[in-house]
C-alpha cells in the first residue's frame, strides 16, 4: 500500500499536499508504522498534513531533527483577541470591541467555541446581550453554545438534529424517516450552508455528518429528552440500511436497539454475503458487540465462518453442527438460506482440510436447482456457483494437482468478476497461481503476480486470501535460485497468514522455509521446517498434492543431517504406495548415499530416470539425474556421473532451475563436468555462483515480452549465442549458410531489442529463451 | 494493568448540564465555585473512557487522576 502511493506521488509531477484528517481514529500499530514509513519517505516537493485530536505514535523525530516537521498545537490553534476580531467581522457579526473581547476571554480562543457562539450571534438581536449572559454563565463553553444555538432553531429543525444525532452520516430520506416528515434535505443543505456544523460528505451533497461535538452532545440530549424514542429510531435506521443492502450498518443499529435476537438473525443471514466481500473483520466487530453470556443459536453459524476464515478447522466444525441443529428449528423461509450457508461453510471447511470427496458432496448439493426464483435467489445462486468453483478448483489443485483445478478456478473467477464479487475473484486467482505449479515457471509466476496486483488494487494485499499465489511465487523464485527474493516473498507470505492459522496453507510456508535453509546446507534447520509441513500433512484428511515431496525432502534431509538409521527407519514406515513415488525413491537415493551404498542408490533411482515412477514433476526427475551423478562419482565412474549432471543442466534448462543442485550438493559433481562437453554453460555458471553462496538476482520479473516472437529458427540460432562459437561456426553446426546466421542474428537483436550478443543472450536469459525444447 | 477500581477524582473547568451529566453515569459530580468535581470508582479502562468523552465533549480537564495514572496514561497513548 505504502509502496504504491509512494510510487504514484512520485510520478505526479508539481506540487502534492496530501491531507490526512481525524488521525486519531488510525490505532493499529501497523497501520502506524506504516504511515511512519510513508511519511519519512515522502518525495521533495510533497507536503503531507496531518490532523487528529491527540499525539499520535508516529516515529518522526528523524524529521524534527531534520527541520522538516512544523507541529501546530492547541496553543497555536488558540485564537488571539485580534483574530477573534477578524472572525466577528468575516461573519457580519456587529459587536463592540469589548464585547469581542468578552467572548475571547470566555472562550479562551477556542476557535470551535467561537464558531459557535458567531452561528448564534449571526441573526441575534442583541449580540451584546448574548455575550453577556454567556460570559455570567457558568455552564460550560460548548454545552452553553450549543444549547443556545439549538434552542433559536425552528421546532423542525430541532426536531431534525436530535432525532438523527444517533446516524453516523444522513441523507434526506433517512432524515425523513426518522422524524417522520418531509422536507429534510432541505433543512440540511439550509443548515450546511449557515455553517453550522453540517458538512456534507459528497459533491452532490446528499449524505451529510455532523462534528463530532455536535453530534456527541445532541445525542446526549437526545437520550435525556427523548429516552423513550431511541430504540424506535434505531430500529427504523436498521430497516432503511437493511433495504438499502448497507447490512453492517443495518446490525449495529438493531444492536444498539438493543434487539440482539434481531441482530443475530440479521448477522446469520448475511455472514455468507459478507464473507463473500471480504467484511470478515467486520463480522468479528459485530460478534464481539453482543452481550457476553448471551446464547443465540443462530451466531453458531457466524462463530463458524469466522473460525474458517482464521483457519480454526476444529472448532469450526464444532460450531458448523451447532448450526445444524439448529437450522431444523428455523422457520421455513430462512431454512433454504441457512442451509446454503452451513453447506458453502462445509465446502470450504473440506476444501481447506484437503478433504476432496467432502468439496465433492458439497458441490453436489449447492448445484440443485433453486426452487423459489426470486432475484435475490439468483443473486445467491451466482455467489454459490462461484464459490463452488473456487473450492473445487482449490481442492482439485491441492489434493491432486489436476488441470481440471486451472479451468474451475478461472471459470470461477471470471463468474465472480461478472456478479461483482472482486474478492471472490481475488481469492480464485490466487488459488490459480498456486494450481499453475504445473505449469512453465513463467506461466505460474505471471499469474501470481497478476495475483497479486489485483489484491493490491483492493487494498487485500496482506489478507490470507493473497497467500496461495505469495508462496507459490516464493517456491517459484527459490526454484530458480534467486534466495533473497524467495526470502522477501515468504514474509510476504507470514505476513498474510497473520490471522489465518490453517494447515493447509502453513505447510507450503514450512516447505519454501525449509528449501531455503537446505539449498545453504542448514540441513538442521531444514529438517525442522520439513518436520513441521510433515506434521501438519498429516493433519490433512485427503492426499496432498506435495505430500510426497514434503515426506522425501524430510527423510532426505534427515540422512544429510547425520542421521540415515533414523531416515531409513521413518522410510520403511511410509505405505507401500507412497514408496514408489519418485521423490521417495529419491529419498532412498539420499540415505543410501549417506550410508556409503552408492549401488544402492542408483537402484533406488532407476524408475525415476525410466520415467516410470510417478513423480509431481520433472523437478523430481532431475534431482534423481543428480542424485545418480553422485553415486557415479562414488563409483569411480566419471563419465557417467558427468552424463548424468548434463543431463540433469539439460531438463533444468528450460526454467533455468537451480534449486536441485543445491538441496542435492552437487557442487563437486558440477565443477568436476568439463565446459566443453556441456551445452549449458551459461545455466552452470549461474549454478555454481549460487552454490558458492550468492543469490541470483530478480531482475526478470517484470520484464515486457519481446515485442514479436522470435521464429523456431531464430530461436535454434539464440540458443548458441550463449557459448564461445563463431557466426560460421554456427552455420555449420547448425547446416545452414552464414548469411541465414547474419539474418537471423539481426533479427533476434531487433526482436530483443538487443545492441550486441551479450545484451540479446541477457535479454533472452530474462525472457527464459534458452530452453533447449526438451519435453518436460 | 490494575484491575481493582480505584477512587477517581477529576475537575472540569464549569457547570455541567444535565445532558452532558448523562455521558458520566459512573461519576457523582459535585460544583465547587465556577467548576464540577466529578468523583467514582473506576478501572482502568473505564478511566480512559471518561477522559476520551471529557476531550470528545470539548471540556477543559483541570485537575486528573493522580501522576501514577497520568503516566500510564502517556504509555498508552
Amino acid at each position: 500500500m505504502v509502496g504504491r502511493v509512494l510510487s504514484e506521488l512520485a510520478e505526479h509531477r508539481g506540487r502534492v499536499i496530501l491531507v490526512i484528517d481525524d488521525l486519531h481514529e488510525l490505532n493499529s500499530p501497523d497501520a502506524l508504522a506504516q504511515l511512519t514509513r510513508l511519511l519519512t519517505n515522502l518525495p521533495g516537493d510533497v507536503h503531507a498534513v496531518l490532523a487528529t485530536r491527540r499525539d499520535l505514535r508516529l516515529r518522526l523525530h528523524k524529521l524534527r531533527l531534520a527541520g522538516q516537521l512544523a507541529e501546530i498545537r492547541a496553543a497555536d490553534l488558540r485564537f488571539s483577541e485580534r483574530e477573534t476580531r477578524e472572525l466577528l467581522d468575516a461573519s457580519g457579526i456587529a459587536l463592540s470591541d469589548t464585547g469581542a473581547a468578552l467572548l475571547h476571554q470566555r472562550t479562551e480562543g477556542w476557535a470551535a467555541g467561537l464558531r459557535l457562539a458567531a452561528i448564534s450571534l449571526a441573526d441575534h438581536p442583541d449580540p451584546e446581550r448574548f455575550v453577556a449572559e454567556f460570559s455570567g454563565s457558568d455552564r460550560t463553553v460548548a454545552e452553553y453554545l450549543i444549547a443556545e444555538m439549538l434552542e433559536r432553531q425552528p421546532a423542525d429543525v430541532q426536531r431534525l438534529l436530535l432525532r438523527t444525532s444517533l446516524l453516523d452520516r444522513v441523507n434526506g430520506e433517512l432524515a425523513d424517516l426518522l422524524t417522520g416528515h418531509q422536507g429534510s434535505e432541505r433543512i440540511l443543505l439550509q443548515l450546511e450552508d449557515a455553517n453550522a456544523f453540517v458538512v456534507s460528505l459528497d459533491p452532490e451533497r446528499t449524505w451529510f455528518r455532523y462534528h463530532h461535538l455536535f453530534a456527541d452532545l445532541l445525542r446526549l440530549e437526545l437520550r435525556r429528552t427523548l429516552p423513550e424514542e431511541v430504540p424506535a429510531l434505531h430500529r427504523r435506521a436498521a430497516g432503511w440500511f437493511t433495504e438499502h443492502g448497507q447490512v453492517a450498518d443495518a446490525i449495529r443499529h438493531t444492536q444498539a436497539a438493543g434487539d440482539w435476537p434481531g441482530s443475530a438473525r440479521l448477522l446469520a443471514d448475511h455472514s455468507f454475503s459478507m464473507t463473500l466481500d471480504g467484511q470478515a473483520q467486520t463480522i468479528q466487530a459485530l460478534l464481539r458487540a453482543f452481550p457476553p453470556g448471551a446464547d443465540h443459536p443462530e451466531l453458531a453459524l457466524v462463530h463458524a465462518t469466522v473460525d474458517l476464515v482464521q483457519g480454526r478447522l476444529d472448532e469450526a466444525a464444532a460450531h458448523l453442527a451447532v448450526a445444524e441443529t439448529y437450522v431444523e428449528m428455523a422457520p421455513r423461509d430462512r431454512q433454504r438460506r441457512l442451509r446454503v450457508a452451513i453447506a458453502s461453510l462445509k465446502l470450504s471447511l473440506a476444501r481447506r482440510r484437503g478433504h476432496l470427496a467432502g468439496v465433492t458432496e458439497q458441490v453436489t448439493f449447492l448445484a440443485s436447482p433453486v426452487t423459489a426464483q426470486s432475484d435475490e435467489d439468483i443473486a445467491l445462486g451466482s455467489d454459490l456457483r462461484a464459490v463452488a468453483l473456487m473450492n473445487l478448483g482449490t481442492v482439485e489443485a491441492w489434493s491432486l494437482g489436476l488441470p481440471d483445478a486451472e479451468r474451475h478456478l478461472r471459470e470461477g473467477a471470471a463468474l465472480a468478476r461478472r456478479i461483482g464479487r472482486p474478492y471472490l475473484e481475488v481469492s480464485c486467482l490466487a488459488q490459480l497461481g498456486f494450481a499453475s505449479k504445473i505449469r512453465p515457471f513463467a506461466t505460474a509466476r505471471r499469474r501470481c503476480l497478476e495475483a497479486i496486483a489485483l489484491a493490491e488494487r483492493y487494498g487485500w494485499g496482506t489478507e490470507p486470501i493473497v497467500a496461495p499465489a505469495l508462496i507459490t511465487l516464493a517456491a517459484n523464485v527459490t526454484w530458480t535460485g534467486e534466495f533473497d527474493e524467495g526470502a522477501r516473498w515468504l514474509q510476504l507470505t507470514v505476513r498474510a497468514l497473520e490471522t489465518d492459522t490453517g494447515p493447509d496453507i502453513r505447510l507450503l510456508v514450512h516447505i519454501v522455509s525449509g528449501m531455503l535453509r537446505a539449498c545453504r546446507g542448514r540441513h538442521d534447520k531444514a529438517l525442522e521446517e520439513f518436520s513441521a509441513a510433515e506434521r501438519l500433512r498429516s493433519q490433512l484428511e485427503g492426499s496432498h498434492a506435495l505430500a510426497n515431496q514434503v515426506t522425501g525432502w524430510m527423510l532426505a534431509t534427515q540422512a544429510r543431517a547425520g542421521m540415515p538409521g533414523k531416515a531409513r527407519a521413518s522410510l520403511a514406515a511410509i505405505d507401500d504406495e507412497r514408496v514408489g513415488s519418485g521423490e521417495i525413491r529419491n529419498a532412498r537415493a539420499v540415505i543410501s548415499l549417506a550410508e556409503g551404498d552408492p549401488a544402492g542408490a542408483l537402484g533406488a533411482v532407476a524408475d525415476v530416470l525410466e520415467g516410470t515412477a510417478p513423480v509431481v514433476g520433472y523437478v523430481t526427475v532431475v534431482e534423481a539425474q543428480l542424485l545418480a551423478g553422485l553415486a557415479y562419482r562414488e563409483l569411480g565412474d566419471q563419465r557417467a556421473a558427468n552424463q548424468a549432471a548434463e543431463r540433469a543442466l539439460a531438463l533444468a534448462e528450460s526454467d533455468r532451475l537451480v534449486l536441485p543442485f543445491a538441496m542435492t550438493g552437487s557442487q563437486e559433481l558440477l565443477e568436476a563436468l568439463p565446459r566443453h562437453e556441456t551445452a549449458h554453460a551459461a545455466l552452470l555458471a549461474d549454478i555454481l555462483d549460487v552454490v558458492h553462496g550468492s543469490s541470483l538476482t530478480a531482475k526478470d520479473h517484470f520484464s515486457a515480452p519481446p515485442a514479436e516472437e522470435l521464429s523456431p529458427g531464430e530461436l535454434r540460432v539464440l540458443r548458441f549465442l550463449p557459448t564461445n562459437l563463431s557466426r560460421a561456426e554456427i552455420a555449420s553446426e547448425l547446416s545452414i549458410s552464414v548469411n541465414t546466421v547474419n539474418t537471423h542474428v539481426r533479427n533476434i537483436y531487433a526482436k530483443l531489442q538487443a545492441r550486441d550478443r551479450s545484451s540479446a543472450v541477457q535479454r533472452a536469459r530474462e525472457l527464459r529463451l534458452l530452453a533447449t525444447g526438451l519435453p518436460r | 494493568m490494575d484491575p481493582v477500581p480505584a477512587l477517581y477524582t477529576i475537575r472540569i473547568k464549569g457547570h455541567l448540564g444535565a445532558a452532558v451529566l448523562s455521558a458520566f453515569p459512573a461519576l457523582e459530580p459535585q460544583r465547587h465555585g465556577a467548576h464540577t468535581v466529578l468523583t467514582g470508582l473506576l478501572d482502568r479502562s473505564a478511566l480512559y473512557g471518561v477522559l476520551a468523552d471529557i476531550e470528545a465533549l470539548g471540556l477543559e480537564l483541570l485537575e486528573g487522576p493522580p501522576a501514577h495514572a497520568e503516566k500510564q496514561i502517556a504509555r498508552i497513548r
